[in-house]
């Protein structure tokens, strides 16, 4: 396997080279072109982590339902593109097997199928500050995509690290973590929708987009004529 | 006729510097600023009936600008409604399909034709396709980073990713395989098979707009 990144400004984008007997998932939606050899199968699970229930978690969790698996399905090679909706950059992690990672809902794009994903729930509180508060956890050794709204910077935290939860694409499990608010108390938080942040701590690395999707929806959504449901 | 494409591929603009007497033909639009010695001329290329096709079929403007540099070399920039690419191609008697709406400009030896792609359009409201022919230089646009593919046999692409293609290459709208739930109504993918180039686009507009529905505003019951 072999994964190209399109450095592309604006419009980042994967393109996984597979060969024979290889398979590649990805978030259900993001190929958006393959070699005809691929078979695309969309799956409730990805390897062992755990069929329905855990796809009903990652429902909840704000991901896709369904992820997409793609087998080759003869002795050649295949490719598959695989692109984010919004705009920005898409960057590859290579998960060594030591750390977990762990992946905001929005920011998986793919993944080596050796790799085991799981969703972590983060509970009332994420939901009552009406932040998409999900993360998927991945663990392994294998290729890990993901993809930013603007563009990625790596962190590394050494001490402590204060984040919006709507800038964080990805970090180390390493990190010892724990949901907060920017400021005053929790109501003033909820009442001003002011973000509800990560306190990292620890040593390991985090990676951070330079703008929040929520914000950006916040914006256009208002600007647009009333949905009916 | 010089160009040069600026800001590739995020934020594309193509400079196109037109000699005295040469003309360039551009989607109505697209032009963002121009030189004063720049003649424009408004037309109905190729008739009222093509027009009309062009319009209704190939959703691509019914008017389109010709552009003339008069006196001395002229420039115009010309970009499309979205952010991205845009390719300028040289067209040397061969036949592009253009997706609609990726139409820019070009030079008046290229023509342009609506073409009703018949029930392989049923699933898809962009089936409709713009036949592009003849010799000269075309200026085609996407959303996001165009990407070229050599097809020999076959390719699949997202509906909505395919920019352009060589007519050689025959192509269906399909499902793709196995696809077990109806919360995926959109996994409709174009199958390519033959040999010749095809060119597609790393974002979806549709796509981003489905994304922003969720964050409009809920129409309250009582209004109606």
């Amino acid at each position: 396997m072999d994964i190209e990144i399109a450095e592309n400004g604006a419009f980042g984008s994967a393109l996984v080279h597979l060969r024979s007997g290889e398979q590649f998932v990805s978030e259900a939606g993001a190929m958006f072109r393959a070699s005809d050899n691929v078979d695309i199968d969309v799956t409730t699970r990805s390897r062992s982590s755990g069929g329905i229930m855990s796809g009903i978690k990652r429902m909840i969790a704000g991901e896709h339902f369904f992820f997409s698996r793609y087998s080759v399905l003869d002795d050649q090679d295949a490719e598959i593109g695989l692109a984010p909706i919004l705009q920005g950059q898409v960057t590859l992690i290579e998960c060594d097997g030591d750390a977990r990672w762990v992946c905001a809902g929005g920011s998986y794009l793919g993944s080596g199928v050796e790799l085991n994903i799981d969703t972590q729930f983060q509970g009332l509180r994420g939901m009552l500050s009406g932040e998409s508060l999900s993360f998927l956890t991945v663990e392994g050794r294998g290729p890990l995509l993901v993809n930013a709204f603007g563009t990625i910077t790596e962190l590394e935290v050494q001490g402590g690290l204060t984040i919006d939860t709507g800038h964080v694409v990805a970090f180390e499990d390493s990190l010892e973590y724990s949901v907060g608010k920017a400021g005053g108390s929790w109501i003033s938080s909820f009442l001003t929708s002011e973000g509800i942040v990560l306190h990292f701590s620890g040593y390991g690395r985090v990676l951070v987009q330079s703008h929040n999707p929520d914000e950006f929806g916040r914006t256009l959504g208002p600007l647009l004529p009333d949905r009916n449901s | 006729m010089d160009y040069f494409i600026h800001s590739r591929p995020s934020y594309s603009l193509a400079e196109v510097t037109l000699y005295p007497g040469e003309q360039l033909v551009t989607e109505s639009g697209a032009m963002a600023w121009m030189t004063d010695n720049m003649r424009a001329e408004t037309s109905v290329r190729g008739g009222i009936m093509s027009g009309l096709s062009r319009r209704v079929l190939g959703g691509e403007s019914f008017f389109q600008n010709t552009y003339e540099a008069e006196g001395a070399p002229g420039a115009i920039g010309l970009t499309q409604g979205q952010p991205g690419d845009i390719l300028a191609y040289e067209m040397d008697g061969e036949e592009l399909l253009l997706e609609k709406g990726a139409y820019l400009a070009s030079s008046p030896g290229v023509s342009t034709n609506s073409d009703f792609q018949g029930l392989r359009g049923l699933f898809n409201e962009g089936m409709f396709i713009l036949r592009v022919s003849g010799k000269g230089t075309l200026f085609f646009s996407a959303y996001g980073d165009i990407q070229e593919i050599e097809v020999d046999g076959g390719y699949i692409v997202d509906n909505g990713h395919a920019v352009a293609w060589d007519s050689t290459l025959d192509y269906r709208l399909t499902r793709a395989r196995k696809i077990r739930s109806f919360l995926f109504s959109d996994q409709i993918i174009m199958e390519f098979s033959g040999r010749g180039r095809l060119w597609v686009q790393s974002r979806n507009p549709r796509s981003l707009a489905n994304w922003i529905h969720p964050f409009r505003s809920v129409q309250s019951s009582n209004d109606g």
